[in-house]
């Protein structure tokens, strides 16, 4: 047979889905067959350390269990997210290089030991260790992508840094995972009701827009707005419900991915909330995903619906809202 | 409150033969370190517990909850309850009380974040 490549593909990532999984809604198996059932597949990506209890190691007899599972669900196992948890002890110093350079190997051996192509991992990974790590991934022939995720987008020194080891590197075996919440082109209304339903005030809620638009590593406009809003007499529960939207939404030009579209090997499809225009509320597909789609990405955009973050919705409507919109938009229309 | 924000496990308080035992859910999206947990305070009745020799049980290994810091490589997978052992605490079978719980998170990829959370719940005891 032959394999017809046919453009962007569309897919979803089970982290859509926290609510119900953290409710004990689904066990992995029911969550994989509702997700086939309702026609989202078969592309899909699962963050290791939330759907495999095993992880960083999982056994030989889970994989096999999982492989038969997918199997049995029709489902393509597309991309496992990996973490690079570094700050282990909080408030000390970082774990050593060589404990972090084998934990990226656990999970890079455990993602593939369950029929994973690709993995994405994060810059939390220093770069001048990336070339003790690829080799391996070249070893284990399974590719990784660095998520460029808020508050980072391809014009940060980070990234830049990033392209340029993988210029000297040089292999298919890296690559970039876009998340289209580092260039939010504002803050998600839902996101601000639900702050706002928690109590915090329009005065608050007006602050974190103003700094949210200011340059600035999360922590830090997180700090800013923590100073003033304790000045001005607001609840701590307030300010951390305000607070989040500086760790997953940055400010950038939705056009700047261009520079990143040719190593780009797979998509976080994030989002919010679905209009009844079928747009996203805060962040601008229209123009995102045709830089994808006229670039030449042949790879998956899995949907991330991250609402769940401040609303008990199961995610399921909104991700088939979503995966019409990059459809229609990678159809042409 | 959301999935996400829940501290307090389906499972409860219960007593046992050296004390009371409370189930205890992780407030994040993904399993974490047991290291970067801290367990703030807990009341029973408005009354602080004292959990100097509090332990923490999951997946059938228990650990001094004073030496949760130093759990690096145990990972508290974030479908499951973790159980802290409340030694000489006294409760009985059937009766009702209200628990508070405060734990503080530190996600370890997400420099400089650290989160609060609390729960009260009125519990039956098992």
């Amino acid at each position: 047979m032959t394999s017809i490549s046919t453009g962007p593909q569309t897919g979803v990532t089970l982290y859509s889905f926290t609510n119900a999984w953290l409710n004990r809604k689904f066990e992995l198996d029911g969550l994989l067959k509702e997700v086939a059932r309702r026609g989202m597949g078969p592309n899909i990506e699962i963050i290791g350390f939330q759907n495999f209890r095993e992880f960083p190691d999982v056994s030989d007899k889970f994989a096999e269990e999982f492989k038969v599972m997918m199997a049995e669900a029709g489902l393509n196992a597309t991309s496992c997210a990996i973490n690079s948890d570094r700050f282990l002890k909080p408030g000390q110093q970082p774990i050593d290089d060589a404990s972090l350079i084998e934990y990226h190997k656990r999970q890079l051996r455990s993602a593939k030991k369950m029929g994973f192509g690709l993995v994405r991992y994060q810059f939390a990974l220093p770069v001048e260790l990336l070339p003790q790590i690829a080799p391996y991934a070249e070893e284990l022939d399974i590719r990784m992508g660095v998520e460029v995720h808020a508050p980072m987008w391809a014009g940060h020194p980070a990234v830049q840094a990033y392209g340029e080891m993988y210029d000297k590197l040089d292999t298919p075996y890296l690559g970039w995972i876009p998340d289209f919440g580092g260039t939010a082109s504002r803050i998600p209304e839902s996101m601000l009701n639900a702050a706002r339903a928690a109590g915090a005030k329009e005065s608050l809620i007006d602050k974190l827009k103003e700094i949210w638009l200011e340059q600035g590593m999360s922590h830090e406009k997180a700090g800013r707005l923590r100073e003033w809003a304790l000045a001005e007499g607001h609840e701590p529960v307030h300010i951390q419900a305000a607070s989040l939207a500086f760790f997953i939404l940055s400010h950038n030009d939705p056009k700047s991915w261009a520079a990143l579209v040719n190593r780009t090997i797979h998509i976080h499809g994030k989002f919010y909330g679905m209009d009844e225009d079928g747009r996203e509320e805060a962040i601008d597909y229209e123009t995102i995903l045709p830089l994808f789609r006229d670039g030449g990405f042949t790879g998956t955009l899995v949907s991330e619906w991250e609402g769940h973050a401040y609303l008990p919705d199961d995610g399921f409507e909104q991700v088939e809202a979503h995966q019409a919109m990059c459809r229609r938009i990678f159809a042409g229309g | 409150m959301l999935p996400v924000e829940r501290i307090i496990g389906e499972e409860g308080l219960s007593a046992s033969a050296d004390g009371l035992r409370l189930a205890m859910r992780l407030p994040w999206y993904r399993s974490l370190p047991f290291s970067i947990v801290e367990i703030e305070q807990v009341r029973i009745d408005g009354q602080p517990v004292d959990l100097s020799d509090a332990k923490v049980e999951f997946d059938g290994t228990v650990w001094p909850l004073s030496q949760l810091g130093e759990q690096t490589n145990s990972f508290w997978f974030v479908r499951d309850s973790a159980f802290l052992h409340m030694p000489g605490q006294t409760a009985a079978p059937g009766s009702e009380h209200e628990v508070a719980l405060s734990m503080f998170i530190s996600p370890p990829y997400i420099p400089g974040m650290k989160r609060a959370n609390t729960q009260t719940q009125t519990l039956r005891v098992a």
